[in-house]
């Protein structure tokens, strides 16, 4: 589903990937983790297609079409859906519109008609439901105001409403408390499916108890310096980096 | 009419072709007050960007011109039909009476009779010929006469206009509508429209100027004099096609515990100088004026608001959002003067600019000097490009780029959108702006 090879990008001058390479099937979770500041989120922006950063080399593939060449609405439409690390307040954008403007965005490019405001409705109220959300967050500006914690349920929710093929969720675990982290981790799992696939960015092996992860990888300056299974996760939390960093240089 | 100063060679046509006009002008009974005015006036001589308060606004379209007085015979005597652009901006609006100008004169208006005792009108003609002492305290000099230096021509040479007395609350808006007749491209009218809130009384009212590239240059005046207790809550539009200009003032005088809420949108017209002078004279008096300066194309638009507190508890707001495309610019201009003698008086000023072209200008700038103690004034100002990461978020969700820059200036105008509280204008209003935003028809789904 997604094939990402020898992926370089850098911004500002500075390269911050070094040549990624992964590989992302149907029906698969995998965990990205690894220090502050290794590329993590560079390489979520890149492939959600934020535009500061610079691709210098490498290929992704994404359902057989070449993301690269798309622009990140395109993407989006496609199926490819980036959960914020940061989720910006939009300030006198409804929430409730932006979603049913990215659902219908979706559906025209799938050469389906709008969805029927009341049929809309149903489908977020249930989502809603799923998230553990008020209805009174519709009606408010997207994230205009919300806690750290409500930001992130809002990312899921759009991921739930608009079911995306790929979900990328950049730390959506961080600075969530425990029940917030089983509901994140629940609306999640709603969304796992033979044909869908999820890429979790963490810091904490916490959420992949709720989110099983298939594949487990290390980012470190800008390159996958490893690869395992779940069980990597709980290594990685007992010993930290510092023994990966090291065996690299030796 | 031998006291006036003979202009020098420096003076422009445009000036040699309104003193023309004046001194063709029959005597009346306000002759005195408009000799001191057009004295004054041509002792200022017409703006250029040398002056501070015009830096920003060319005038090089009207002071290359020479002006003539509409020819008789000329006068509408029944109102035209609106362009489909200007019947957008009043779909939805019930007013309770609606008063056109064309070319600054009033047509014949439907029966006030329903609004007996709440509503009187009178055309200014009719005034002046009559009772022009009732018109004269209205004349008064401007207190900034650089800035305002149009209204001082408007006193001089006003003709005809409307007054409208306003004496118990009112249930819907009133419409004043200016729309240009028969009166040429070559030619300047001068309307002015007074319009007094007697003690207790309240009032909506929507001024739209519509302009045509080939319509008569209007220097207008309106004047709201709120008695005390009396509320009024103003709008002034400003559409049509890029050839037309506007030269608007605004004098606002506030009595007592009055409160006056106004909004000032731009929304076509190449050129639109608006100008609003609000004098809080009694005690308590409320004043808010809120701008929507829209700039596409070569459109230069200058909005001055000045608000000055004369007397002790009065507050005034001041919002000004202004958006400029293409090679446009636009000015929004906020200024707070608190006398002395003005305690407790406060202020909040917020002018922002969001510049949707490289080539487009926006100058944002609250001003304030305060005269007296007590006071609290907060302001603030910033221009800046729509947000990228706002904009980011919005196409990783699958929207449009045109869709989502346009759902982002909406935003950024919502605040003085929303405190639009006549329904059906606002609902127009914002109809209008979106038309002049890419993506008209996703966005009208917005709302
Ligand atoms: N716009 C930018 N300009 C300059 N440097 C940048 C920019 N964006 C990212 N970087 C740098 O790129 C590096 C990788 O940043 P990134 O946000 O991808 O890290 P991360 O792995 O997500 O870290 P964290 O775990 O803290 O979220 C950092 O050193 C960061 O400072
Ligand atoms: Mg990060």
């Amino acid at each position: 589903m997604l094939s990402i090879v020898d992926l370089q990008a850098r911004i500002a001058g500075k390269t911050i990937l070094n040549g990624i390479d992964l590989e992302v099937r149907p029906g698969e979770v995998h965990a990205i983790m690894g220090p502050n500041g290794s590329g993590k989120s560079t390489l979520a922006q890149v492939l959600a297609g934020r535009e500061e950063y610079e691709v210098t080399a490498g290929r992704v593939d994404f359902d057989g079409r070449d993301l690269l060449a798309m622009p990140a609405e395109e993407r989006a439409r496609a199926g490819l859906f980036l959960g914020f690390q940061y989720p910006v307040e939009i300030p006198g954008v409804n929430n409730v519109y932006l979603l049913k403007a990215a659902l219908n965005a979706k559906r025209r490019a799938a050469g389906q008609p709008e969805v029927d405001a009341y049929e809309f409705l149903a489908l977020v109220r249930e989502k809603m439901r799923i998230m553990q959300m008020n209805e009174s967050f519709l009606s408010r500006g997207v994230n205009e105001g919300f806690s750290g914690g409500e930001k992130k349920r809002n990312e899921i929710l759009q991921m739930l409403v608009l079911e995306p093929k790929l979900a990328i969720l950049d730390e959506t675990d961080s600075g969530l408390d425990i029940d917030a982290l089983k509901v994140v981790a629940q609306g999640v799992n709603t969304l796992r499916h033979p044909e869908r696939a999820v890429v979790l960015v963490t810091h904490y092996q916490r959420l992949l108890d709720y989110v099983v992860p298939d594949h487990v990888h290390v980012l470190a300056r800008g390159r996958i310096i490893k690869s395992g299974d779940r069980s990597l996760a709980l290594e990685l939390e007992r010993r930290g980096y510092d023994w990966l960093l090291e065996s690299k240089v030796a | 009419m031998s006291a006036l100063p003979s202009q020098g060679a420096g003076s422009s046509p445009a000036l040699r072709s309104l003193e023309t006009i004046w001194k063709a002008r029959a005597a009346d009974g306000l002759s005195a007050q408009r000799a001191e005015s057009m004295r004054r006036f041509l002792a200022l001589g017409l703006p250029t960007i040398r002056d501070e308060s015009w830096r920003y606004t060319n005038l090089r379209r009207i002071s290359g011109r020479e002006f003539v007085a509409p020819a008789a015979g000329t006068e509408a005597t029944s109102a035209p039909a609106l362009s489909a652009e200007v019947a957008v901006l009043l779909e939805g609006l019930a007013p309770a009476a609606s008063f056109t100008l064309v070319d600054g004169r009033p047509v014949p208006w439907p029966s006030l009779d329903a609004l007996r005792g709440a509503l009187e009108a009178a055309s200014l003609r009719d005034l002046l010929a009559r009772h022009p002492a009732e018109i004269a305290p209205a004349l008064r000099a401007p207190r900034d006469e650089d800035a305002a230096r149009w209204s001082l021509l408007n006193a001089a040479l006003f003709d005809d206009g409307l007054r409208l007395r306003v004496s118990s609350p009112l249930p819907a808006p009133i419409l004043v509508l200016r729309v240009p007749g028969a009166a040429g491209a070559e030619s300047i009218v001068h309307p002015r429209v007074l319009i007094e809130a007697l003690p207790g009384a309240s009032a909506t009212v929507l001024e739209l100027h519509v302009g045509t590239e080939s319509a008569a240059l209007a220097n207008s005046v309106t004047r709201l004099e709120l008695g005390r207790g009396a509320r009024i809550e103003h709008y002034r539009v400003f559409a049509g096609a890029d050839g037309a200009a506007f030269l608007d003032s605004l004098d606002v005088v506030q009595e007592e515990s009055s409160e006056c809420r106004q909004f000032t949108v731009a929304l076509g017209g190449g050129l639109v100088r608006a100008h609003l002078d609000a004098h809080l004279a009694g005690r308590g008096a409320r004043f808010e004026g809120h701008s929507l300066a829209a700039g596409s194309g070569t459109r230069q638009v200058d909005c001055v608001t000045v608000a000055t507190h004369d007397a002790p508890d009065t507050t005034s707001t001041q919002t000004a959002r202004a958006i400029a495309s293409g090679t446009s610019r636009v000015v929004v201009n906020s200024k707070v003067t608190v006398r002395p003698g003005a305690v407790r008086a406060e202020s909040r000023q917020s002018c922002r600019g969001m510049l949707l072209s490289q080539g487009a200008e926006i100058d944002a700038r609250p001003q304030l000097e305060i005269y007296a103690d007590e006071v609290k004034c907060a302001h603030g100002a910033t221009t800046g490009r729509l947000d990228p990461d706002m904009l980011f978020y919005l196409l990783s969700r699958g929207l449009d780029r045109a869709t989502a820059q346009s759902l982002l200036v909406f935003a950024f105008l919502a605040d003085v959108l929303i405190g639009m509280s006549a329904g059906g204008t606002r609902a127009a209003i914002e109809n209008a702006l979106i038309g002049q935003l890419p993506d008209a028809t996703t966005l009208r789904n917005f709302r």
